[in-house]
């Protein structure tokens, strides 16, 4: 078994590129992505024909409270043009008592900004109709503006076990899918090279040689797992120790789930090495087929946000969903053994099967 | 037809036919079927101790199967293999630890050192520390890249690449070497190396070789013992001179001529002593009857054609001849 892992190795210190860049790409993405998505959203506001600045600056103020979306004023002109041109989802034309939103097309962020601004304007416009019975209007405003920071009634979230909310940390989960799927495609191109290995005929040398299948194949299979666990450790660490990113208390248990999730793709290589008859055809399937399975386990999106069954249920033969359920669960919610035990064992069962067929597929086809 | 010809020759003789005699290794009646497609069938061959024998015939011929199943790469459908009377089909381990392969492909690491490459298959043979650097030394010796041993195999030209493809076969001693077409599209120095490298190889260190080729000179020069193969079967077998003695009532006839004439090859097919007329570079290579007045015939026929006869070359024949004869077609068609 030595010399094949050696051999492998040998081979990877002449030309680290795949891997490195695998890494590196790991890493970008995660900056990328997931350090970009808690900016604020720019909306830009025009005032309608007539309207007062005052006005204008009014609304402005009374919209820009929130903190998930900036307001800013702009020229009806430009305004227009940037959501012509894609460059934002959505610009808002302010009216006295009255709002219009302008936008290409209906997506995710203008449901988001209507909603944030129907509200406003339904808040201000209800006080505006209420002022109006007031004997004093500054007074009303103030009494108003206290009663709303000091409500009678106070909406506590809790989780059902009664512990606080955890605020869901997106960042942590592309982190996560990141390091998982370019992982995926590391061990893949590792493993074709038991594929390209037999093409050239250097496996048939060695079958001829005192060295066993069984040693032949745990020689590959052990370093393609070595190669992507240490792939996966090493962004967790720089995440972790580098760029002070918070992967909770137990980044242990984070370090042994992406061992177990490294064998379950090993094994799922292993599979479509077996099933695909040459290293071209593994090397036009699998980055084809790769790139398909954290979209479908929803990887990318907060969760809950894919709720078709057939897509779930798909999902389940992915080791990357599984590993992506019991990551978050351990860093977000400090979940222990226990509660991550179902990912971990659907993982186990994945690498089980898909080793077992695909070695088989692997043998068959020598004969 | 022929492969019997020594074997009815030993029954009259009262001798036991080749496969009942106990030799090194014999393949024995070896069948193999891919896809319903018959690869090999019915192959029996037996190699001596110390012998160099050839395997010749052209792409296709079910050379590299019979070899993958003499060297228990592949599995017969029928028929056995024996090392010193005992089946390897069902103990390969016991042909494998004796056994040297240089296959047809370049098995080895591009990315690697030939100094690598031969430190990896030396390791998978179980060699280590002293033993196996002077291995890799000696072998690489052998095959003349002694001083280019720390160069990456992928900058290596052609013919560099199949002589560390040989030997690293080599490292681990082998009894028996079998060779898959090891010159395949090389530049003829290297050519010449590597067959300088096998006859070395049997003579000095006493291996017992198997070289498949469709190169006739190749086989000529290296062999003593000749199988013949076509479509998947032995189609003759035996010495090289055996071989030729197939074509011992024929003649090998080359007319060198002043230009080429397909009305002259066609008059001379037609006469009854030709056999074949072959049309080469410069003019005819015919295979004829042993027959006195034959060349007056062919002298007549040029004039009647407006041919000038520069040259006429009466060839002893080659085991291609033989080939051509046996199956009506040249080893590289």
């Amino acid at each position: 078994m030595n010399p094949i892992f050696l051999a492998q190795w040998m081979k990877d210190k002449r030309s680290p590129l795949l891997i490195l860049s695998f890494c590196g790409l790991s890493i970008l993405a995660t900056l990328l992505f997931g350090f970009g998505i808690d900016s604020q959203m720019k909306i830009s506001v025009f005032k309608a024909p007539g309207m007062e600045t005052r006005q204008a600056e009014a609304w402005l103020h009374l919209l820009n409270k929130g903190e998930t979306i900036k307001f800013v004023i702009q020229d009806e002109d430009q305004a227009r043009s940037e959501v012509r041109e894609g460059r934002t989802d959505a610009a808002v034309q302010l009216m006295e008592n009255d709002y219009r939103i302008i936008a290409a097309i209906d997506n995710p962020n203008v449901q988001l900004v209507e909603r944030h601004v129907h509200s406003v304007f339904v808040e201000e416009l209800r006080l505006r109709a209420a002022e109006k019975f007031a004997d004093d209007v500054g007074t009303f405003r103030r009494e108003m503006a206290q009663y709303q920071g000091d409500p009678p009634l106070v909406l506590n979230l809790r989780t059902s076990e009664g512990d606080e909310l955890i605020e869901y940390n997106m960042s942590l989960q592309l982190l996560f899918t990141f390091s998982l799927f370019l992982a995926m495609f590391t061990v893949g191109y590792k493993i074709n090279s038991i594929s390209m290995e037999k093409v050239a005929g250097i496996w048939s040398r060695i079958i001829l040689s005192p060295v066993s299948k069984f040693e032949m194949y745990t020689g590959h299979l052990m370093y393609s797992s070595l190669v992507g666990f240490l792939q996966i450790s090493a962004v967790f660490v720089l995440f972790n120790f580098v760029f002070g990113l918070d992967l909770g208390f137990r980044f242990g248990m984070l370090i042994l789930i992406a061992g177990i999730y490294t064998l379950s793709i090993v094994a799922m290589s292993m599979l479509l090495t077996g099933i695909l008859k040459t290293p071209e055809q593994f090397n036009m399937v699998f980055p084809s087929a790769i790139p398909v399975m954290p979209l479908l386990s929803g990887a990318y999106m907060p969760p809950g946000t894919i709720t078709n069954k057939f897509l779930l249920g798909i999902s389940e033969i992915f080791p990357l969903k599984h590993a992506l359920d019991a990551l978050v669960a351990v860093a977000i919610y400090d979940a222990g053994w226990q509660e991550v035990f179902l990912s971990i064992a659907k993982l186990c069962i994945i690498g089980v099967i898909c080793m077992g067929v695909g070695i088989n597929l692997m043998e068959r086809r020598r004969r | 037809m022929h492969c019997l010809f020594p074997c009815i020759l030993a029954i009259a003789n009262g001798l036991s036919p080749i496969w009942e005699v106990e030799h090194m290794l014999e393949a024995v009646e070896l069948r193999k079927v891919f896809k319903g497609k018959t690869a090999v069938d019915n192959v029996s061959l037996y190699l001596d101790e110390g012998e160099s024998v050839g395997l010749l015939g052209p792409n296709g011929a079910g050379k590299s199967t019979t070899i993958s199943m003499i060297s228990s790469l592949l599995t017969p459908n029928s028929g056995d293999v024996r090392l010193n009377g005992a089946s390897i089909v069902s103990k390969p381990q016991l042909i494998r630890q004796v056994l040297g392969v240089v296959p047809q492909e370049i098995a080895l690491y591009e990315a690697l050192s030939a100094y690598e490459n031969l430190k990896f298959f030396g390791r998978i043979y179980r060699l280590k520390g002293k033993e196996l650097e002077v291995k890799i030394q000696e072998v690489l010796e052998m095959v003349g890249l002694k001083d280019r041993q720390k160069e990456l195999i992928k900058s290596y030209s052609g013919g560099m690449k199949r002589r560390i493809n040989i030997a690293a076969a080599l490292l681990h001693d082998p009894k028996i070497v079998i060779m898959d077409e090891p010159t395949v599209g090389i530049d003829p120095q290297s050519r010449s190396h590597i067959l300088e490298t096998v006859r070395q190889l049997n003579r000095e260190k006493g291996t017992t070789v198997l070289y498949t080729s469709h190169y006739m000179e190749e086989v000529e020069q290296l062999c003593s013992r000749v199988y013949i193969m076509d479509h998947g079967r032995i189609i003759a077998s035996g010495t090289t001179d055996e071989l030729r003695r197939i074509l011992s009532s024929e003649d090998t006839l080359l007319l060198q001529l002043d230009k080429q004439s397909h009305e002259l090859a066609n008059e001379l097919r037609n006469l009854s002593p030709v056999r074949q007329v072959e049309e080469t570079e410069n003019g005819l290579k015919l295979i004829v009857a042993k027959q006195n007045q034959f060349l007056s015939a062919v002298v007549q026929a040029a004039e009647r054609h407006q041919v000038q006869l520069i040259n006429i070359h009466v060839q002893t024949p080659s085991l291609e001849d033989v080939f051509l004869h046996l199956t009506g077609r040249t080893l590289r068609d």
